[in-house]
């Protein structure tokens, strides 16, 4: 059982490598091909993810939710936008670079919006990739994909908020009562338990909550604080 | 290293030195949170980045621009775009590559929808996407990306 709960957890990465067992066997010198390609991309990675997960754990904890909400919350209108594109093209790397930072950040009280905005703009509009364009496709051709891509992005980031609501985002069932672990969301990194350990363990590699009669409110926000991907919360008035 | 990286690691630096200073105890913490979502990533991360390997040797940029260059603008512009989803072409290889076809004197619009879908689609990535955003907001942005990929790839058509 827990074979299969296994497997269906990592299916991605078990059909890429069942795909690579296949290739070494049918064609060697293509599987060999297909790892001298993927260095690259290793490299690429090693070089952005470390610092935009530093990046993203600083800003969590010295940017309080209410400067997020302020900026890039549903309230925030063309200033979020205009801001949001900003943060996207001013970054640097793979897409899912962006992934960390924006689940942080919509967390903090960014709206889906912006968050779709940041994550489309980190994709494709950086600025090296640009000057690229007009090297060998000409500085009117890469006006012009520039300008139309974010028109289009404003556009469909407002189709995609209207259609997209924030408890349709892993972690946000935030309102239960007392104190509460979204299971789903987190990543098994032990720090709660590490931290707390009368009311938090490791099961299956995922937190759990102990049972418990007292709570140290402190050392709890501190847990709910530090948790990666903020899925520990407790509700207080919610409590029967 | 290109310049942004780098001042993006410098900007964190000196961000770090300065957190270190007001507050060792949430600096350390804020590195073992940072720590924690490294952990919790890097799995899907190598697995997206051997998906790519893999993707560029089974369709490799050659015979994509080959596709775009010898079918019918319609065809050519669907596949161009589904193309582009499915593979992670670095910018360096692409661009130089789309360059030669449109001076070569194929169409604007395929090579548009494929560079653009490029990059903003992703199919290796969604796994993880769908992970850190669930799967109705990885569904819609991949699927509204794509539609207005095609659309910007037309409006480009009509105005060169």
């Amino acid at each position: 059982m827990t074979m299969i709960k296994k497997v269906k957890e990592n299916l991605f990465l078990v059909v890429v490598a069942l795909a690579y067992m296949v290739m070494f066997i049918t064609s060697p010198a293509m599987g060999i091909e297909s790892v001298k390609s993927s260095g690259y991309y290793i490299k690429e990675m090693l070089m952005i993810m470390p610092v935009i997960f530093i990046l993203t754990a600083l800003l969590d904890i010295w940017i309080p939710k209410e400067r997020i909400m302020q900026y890039l919350g549903k309230d925030s209108k063309v200033k979020g936008i205009f801001l949001s594109l900003v943060v996207g093209s001013i970054s640097a790397g793979p897409v899912y670079a962006a992934f960390p930072m924006c689940v942080m950040l919509h967390k903090k009280g960014a709206s889906i919006r912006n968050i779709v905005i940041i994550l489309s703009s980190w994709a494709v509009i950086k600025i090296p990739m640009l000057i690229n364009e007009a090297k060998f496709l000409g500085p009117k051709f890469m006006c012009i994909r520039w300008v139309l891509t974010i028109i289009a992005i404003i556009i469909f980031s407002w189709m995609a908020d209207k259609i997209i609501k924030d408890n349709d985002l892993p972690g946000e069932e935030l309102t239960q009562a007392g104190l509460h672990i979204n299971r789903g969301a987190c990543l098994g990194c032990t720090l709660c338990a590490n931290n707390y350990p009368e009311l938090f363990e490791m099961k299956n590699k995922k937190a759990l909550v102990k049972s418990y009669k007292t709570l140290d409110m402190d050392k709890l926000e501190n847990v709910t604080k530090s948790c990666p991907v903020k899925a520990i919360s407790y509700n207080e008035n919610k409590e029967m | 290293m290109d310049i942004f990286t780098l001042a993006i690691w410098i900007g964190t630096l000196i961000f770090l030195g300065f957190s270190i200073t007001k507050d060792k105890v949430k600096t350390k913490q804020a590195l073992k949170m940072a720590l924690g979502m490294g952990k919790g990533m890097v799995v899907s991360i190598l697995s997206i980045i051997f998906a790519i390997g893999l993707i560029l040797t089974l369709i490799p940029p050659t015979k994509v621009a080959a596709f775009l260059g010898t079918q019918s603008v319609l065809l050519a512009t669907i596949g161009g775009a589904l193309l582009g989803t499915i593979t992670l072409v670095p910018a360096f290889i692409a661009f130089p590559l789309v360059g030669t076809l449109i001076h070569a004197g194929v169409s604007v619009v395929p090579t548009v929808a494929f560079l653009t879908t490029l990059t903003m689609v992703g199919v290796v990535t969604f796994p993880l996407e769908r992970k850190a955003f669930g799967v109705k907001f990885t569904t819609i942005r991949n699927g509204l990306s794509f539609l207005f990929a095609i659309v910007i790839a037309l409006v480009m058509g009509v105005m060169i």
